[in-house]
């Protein structure tokens, strides 16, 4: 096809999200499907929820195939597919409290003026975020139980926690801005197994030579454990060094005596490497150095240090030392540890760990991004590499300060999640990122980047079902849009299943969306109303005020219980009228049924028990039921009827002369409502409405006497 | 990730899901509607759960009304007959489909047909072969049978002039998927016809103290020969001060601004932002995604391309997703 790279890519690497720069052809992806092949003469697209994109493959019809498939592309996954989907989940939804307590904090002015500085809150949220990322146990600490394991091999980091790391030293931890190189050599050293998987490492070589260890005889003799060394000291793995070291055959017991010289020697080398400065504030338990805090005390003992090493190096005691490979050894290590360019070079495999070995052994004083730059070009220069991992993409956008790389790097090659809760480490560390990300973009519709990753974010969280709820947090915390999209994504939502319909209120409620509320509860009243569930559906509709509906559902019952009044299925109404409950004042009509069981039940009672004040109680509900406007005409006639047995009552007339005129000009407005059009007829046989009349004129005959 | 989600019936003409992704309507070609469920919404697996012949003949597309009005669908058949089906559950019966509504009144054949205006009172809006767009509006918000001819006009600016004699093959409409109360409805129409003048994408919008529909806008350019007009979106707005659709012609895709205050003569203003070379030849459908940021299409190429602008304002393709071997 023209116009398309011929490479088909995987959805994994799929992303839909905007940079800045662009390749120049779009990608192709295979849509596979199960049971249909191409050709197709149609094609069908929709968007589900969030970035999930649905298509119909339809084919032309034969009797053996099927008319088509849908497939479900997910565009874009929020990790950039390092990371299982259940694994993946257990971080979106471990990162929302951070991210939400850090938003809080942003919002409220006491963040800014109280005790902690901001960046001290941004490093509370960064270290939790990294707690979720995996454990992070560094995998080149060696273990003392066994000597020979000089590599603890632990589960495999993921880049992912790599980058966020690179991120929180550069940006949140404003204490490390002291020892930067001592905290890449640390990242270095947790990290460095990342890159194996493309290029050799120093980390590759160790887990290679520790598995030859164990049928290794007098490793001193073997090229490969100087070479192994040689390679862990220039990345400053200095624990490892020793300990490999301590496996020197001239320890053993049973050589001491004769190679007490060359033991000498290699103990010398182990304890100047034991001993060597840190410029770091601490140093974990396990590992080896001094350290200094200050730069004129660091200074002071690495002189000193550097002159033993110096002094160590001119002995004329490496003249007697016989063992060759010890002694050509040992001085390549001197020659590490004096930072002779050459040496780290030859002993180095991938350009960081070059870059680590010349801060810790030429330029320990190196500060500032911009140095750090210009020694990392140097170091790119001198070992090139074919295969970039994506995590030197981001490491060379920091240490140039090229906010943009940065931002593509994240999104890129980390997805959505990376991106939208690394940028407040971004934000709080460096003042042009910040103008950067804040700045409104008239070509995003007036958002800023910001603020689209975080909508890109909340897009991928809302495609599953496991996860739309939590993007919420994500949209309340965008000015301009968020609640747009989250309006969107509300009314996507499948309301007739009860527990999403809950979940979809609660959060309108808890944002202010009290319309899209009701829109929803009316969608689910209707569905209800339709699917024969009439109560849940009067429910629903009286919470979402939809008077409109509620009206023509009164009417509607209007019309069922107008045809049914005298028989029993008046039970089978009256629950309905009962789940309408006491706030049924939303519908006029509906209050007017509410009021009519009450005047069926009093009416009931008469018929059961006759005592007089029964009796009288239920006129008086059928009084006030006539003199209530919204009792509608079509009733009128049906009450009156049914209240004959009231009207001819025995012992005296139960209605005064204002009451029966009432009743009877009730009679009167409905012969003459009768001419009108839209008149409702009731359906009332002539005879019933002349024992209407004769009761009403003989209970005013009474009442008259009476009075 | 691909995903393969349901196997569709022999003979399936046209597909639509509903407002939550839960419900496909699938239309066959000997006339039968059937409708696939999904079991429970955190999972994607779909099954057949009802099927029902709608028309003798075969359906050829098939639309969801606003869940606001219950669960129907609206079918147009191989004739142009329109017909509104409804899923309901009496008493105690199963619940099943019952035929609703079937637009007799329509002499001419329905070519497209849109439910728009959800909030307040439903609307459909349906174009017609003789060029004529109807209007129609729902009397009773529960009740799915009775509808009422609000309006009935062509897709042309100038509302004097008259085009007897039109002869059109299909016709794309999208509302304004806005939905709040405040706001006028508003929908886009093109036509693929042999009249250039009904052809033009025009925006209606409904004058509230005039009751009647207006052409507010109208998407080309002046010195632009008014191709066939194969579909047209309307994006969903979060919040952009302008409004964003995108209209396919024989030309490709183009995108468009469309101010949201009216200019002194009543007219929307409008900005062509991007023209884009696509599908080779026809393109079939269009969608914009939740937030209106990207922009799927397909078309005779038979492949989905995903269309988005960059940070500098810029539309180019994404991406493809072309159907394996």
């Amino acid at each position: 096809m023209p116009g398309m790279t011929s490479d088909s890519g995987e959805f994994n690497s799929l992303s839909i999200v905007p940079h800045s720069v662009e390749t120049q052809t779009p990608r192709v992806y295979p849509l596979r499907t199960r049971r249909v092949a191409a050709p197709f003469p149609r094609l069908s697209i929709t968007w589900a929820r969030g970035n999930t994109l649905r298509v119909s493959l339809l084919q032309p019809g034969s009797e053996q195939n099927p008319g088509g498939e849908v497939v479900e592309v997910k565009l874009s996954n929020a990790d950039g597919a390092e990371i299982a989907d259940a694994q993946w989940r257990r971080i979106a939804y471990g990162s929302v409290h951070p991210y939400a307590l850090l938003q809080s904090r942003k919002n409220s002015v006491d963040a800014y003026h109280g005790d902690k500085d901001w960046w001290e809150h941004v490093m509370e949220y960064s270290k939790e975020i990294n707690s979720l990322l995996g454990d992070s146990k560094s995998s080149v600490t060696p273990t003392i139980e066994d000597p020979k394991t000089v590599l603890n091999i632990v589960e495999e980091p993921t880049s992912l926690k790599a980058a966020w790391e690179l991120m929180e030293l550069f940006y949140a931890d404003k204490q490390s801005w002291t020892w930067i190189p001592e905290r890449l050599l640390d990242w270095l050293a947790d990290f460095d197994c990342l890159f194996s998987a493309t290029q050799s490492t120093v980390h590759a070589r160790l887990v290679v030579f520790q598995k030859e260890l164990v049928t290794i005889q007098t490793v001193e003799n073997v090229p490969d454990y100087w070479e192994v060394i040689s390679s862990a000291l220039a990345v400053g793995w200095l624990d490892v060094v020793v300990k490999l070291l301590r496996l020197h055959g001239s320890y053993q017991l049973d050589q001491l005596g004769s190679r007490e010289l060359e033991n000498g020697l290699v103990e010398a080398v182990a304890v100047l490497i034991s001993q060597m400065p840190r410029l770091r504030p601490d140093l974990p338990e396990e590992n080896l150095g001094e350290c200094y805090n200050t730069k004129p005390e660091f200074m002071k003992a690495w002189e000193k240090w550097r002159a033993q090493i110096t002094k160590l190096d001119c002995s004329s005691y490496w003249l007697q030392c016989d063992h060759q490979q010890t002694r050509v050894g040992l001085k390549n290590m001197l020659q590490i540890m004096l930072g002779n360019a050459n040496t780290l070079s030859n002993v180095t495999y991938h350009w960081i760990e070059l870059y680590i070995s010349h801060f810790l052994y030429i330029r320990p004083f190196t500060t500032g991004l911009e140095s750090m730059f210009t020694l990392a070009q140097k170091c790119m220069h001198l070992k090139p590499i074919s295969n970039h991992h994506k995590l030197m993409g981001l490491l060379v956008g920091i240490l140039e300060e090229n906010t943009e790389v940065i931002l593509a790097e994240c999104s890129r090659s980390f997805g959505p999640w990376m991106i939208t809760h690394a940028i407040e480490l971004l934000t709080a560390g460096s003042t042009q990122a910040e103008i950067l990300l804040h700045d409104e973009q008239s070509k995003l519709g007036g958002i800023c980047i910001e603020e689209l990753h975080r909508l890109i974010y909340a897009q991928i969280l809302s495609s599953h079902a496991l996860t739309w709820n939590i993007a919420p947090i994500y949209l309340t915390s965008c000015s301009k849009q968020g609640l747009g999209l989250l309006e969107n994504l509300l009314y996507k939502q499948p309301v007739h299943h009860h527990q999403v319909l809950l979940k979809s209120i609660e959060i309108c409620r808890l944002n202010g969306l009290d319309y899209v509320g009701h829109d929803i509860m009316k969608i689910a009243g209707v569905h209800y109303w339709k699917h024969g569930k009439k109560g849940s559906a009067v429910f629903w509709l009286q919470q979402a005020q939809d008077e409109v509906r509620l009206n023509r559902i009164a009417k509607h019952l209007f019309d069922f219980v107008g045809k049914s009044v005298s028989d029993e299925s008046f039970k089978q109404w009256e629950g309905m009228i009962e789940l309408l409950g006491t706030e049924s004042k939303t519908a006029g009509g509906l209050e007017f049924l509410k009021k009519y069981r009450d005047f069926r039940r009093s009416l009931q009672q008469v018929q059961e028990g006759t005592t007089i004040d029964e009796a009288r109680k239920a006129a008086e509900a059928l009084v006030s039921l006539m003199r209530n406007p919204s009792t509608p005409q079509q009733f009128w006639l049906h009450i009156i009827h049914d209240s004959l047995k009231l009207l001819n009552w025995k012992e005296c007339p139960l209605l005064n002369v204002s009451q029966t005129n009432l009743l009877l000009n009730k009679l009167q407005e409905l012969s003459f409502a009768r001419l009108l059009p839209g008149f409702v007829d009731a359906d009332f046989p002539p005879e019933a409405l002349k024992c209407v009349r004769l009761a009403l004129a003989t209970n005013l005959g009474r009442s008259i006497l009476d009075e | 990730m691909d995903k393969s989600i349901l196997i569709l019936d022999k003979g399936t003409r046209c597909t639509a899901w509903n407002y939550s992704g839960q419900r496909l309507v699938a239309g066959l070609d000997d006339g039968t509607v059937v409708i696939y469920d999904s079991t429970d919404p955190a999972s994607s697996t779909f099954i057949s759960t009802s099927r029902f012949k709608a028309r003798e003949s075969s359906i050829t597309k098939v639309f969801w009304v606003p869940p606001e009005y219950g669960d129907a669908v609206a079918c147009i058949s191989d004739d142009g007959k329109l017909s509104l089906w409804e899923e309901v559950t009496e008493d105690t019966e199963e619940h099943h489909w019952k035929m609703r509504k079937c637009f007799d009144g329509i002499t001419s054949q329905v070519l497209d047909v849109q439910f728009g205006d959800g909030q307040t009172c439903l609307k459909l809006v349906a174009a017609c072969s003789d060029g004529q767009v109807k209007i129609y509006e729902l009397l009773d918000t529960l009740e799915l049978e009775k509808w009422q001819l609000q309006a009935e006009f062509q897709n042309v600016i100038d509302l004097v002039s008259k085009f007897g004699n039109a002869t059109c093959v299909s016709a794309t409409i999208s509302w304004n998927p806005q939905r709040s109360e405040g706001r006028q409805s508003s929908f886009v129409l093109g036509y693929s016809s042999n009249t250039p003048a009904l052809n033009s994408p025009k925006v209606w919008e409904f004058d509230l103290d005039h009751q009647r529909w207006l052409p507010v806008a109208e998407l080309s350019l002046p010195d632009d020969q008014v191709d066939e007009v194969y579909a047209v979106s309307w994006a969903p707005n979060i919040g952009r001060p302008y409004e964003l659709i995108a209209v396919a012609t024989q030309q490709g895709i183009s995108i468009w601004h469309l101010g949201s205050n009216p200019e002194p003569d009543g007219r929307l203003s409008t900005q062509n932002v991007a023209m884009l070379s696509s599908h080779d030849s026809e393109v079939w459908e269009m969608e914009w995604d939740m937030s209106g940021m990207t922009l799927a299409t397909t078309g005779s190429d038979c492949v989905v391309r995903l269309w988005q602008s960059n940070l500098n304002g810029v539309w180019h393709e994404q991406a493809v997703l072309a159907p394996a071997g």
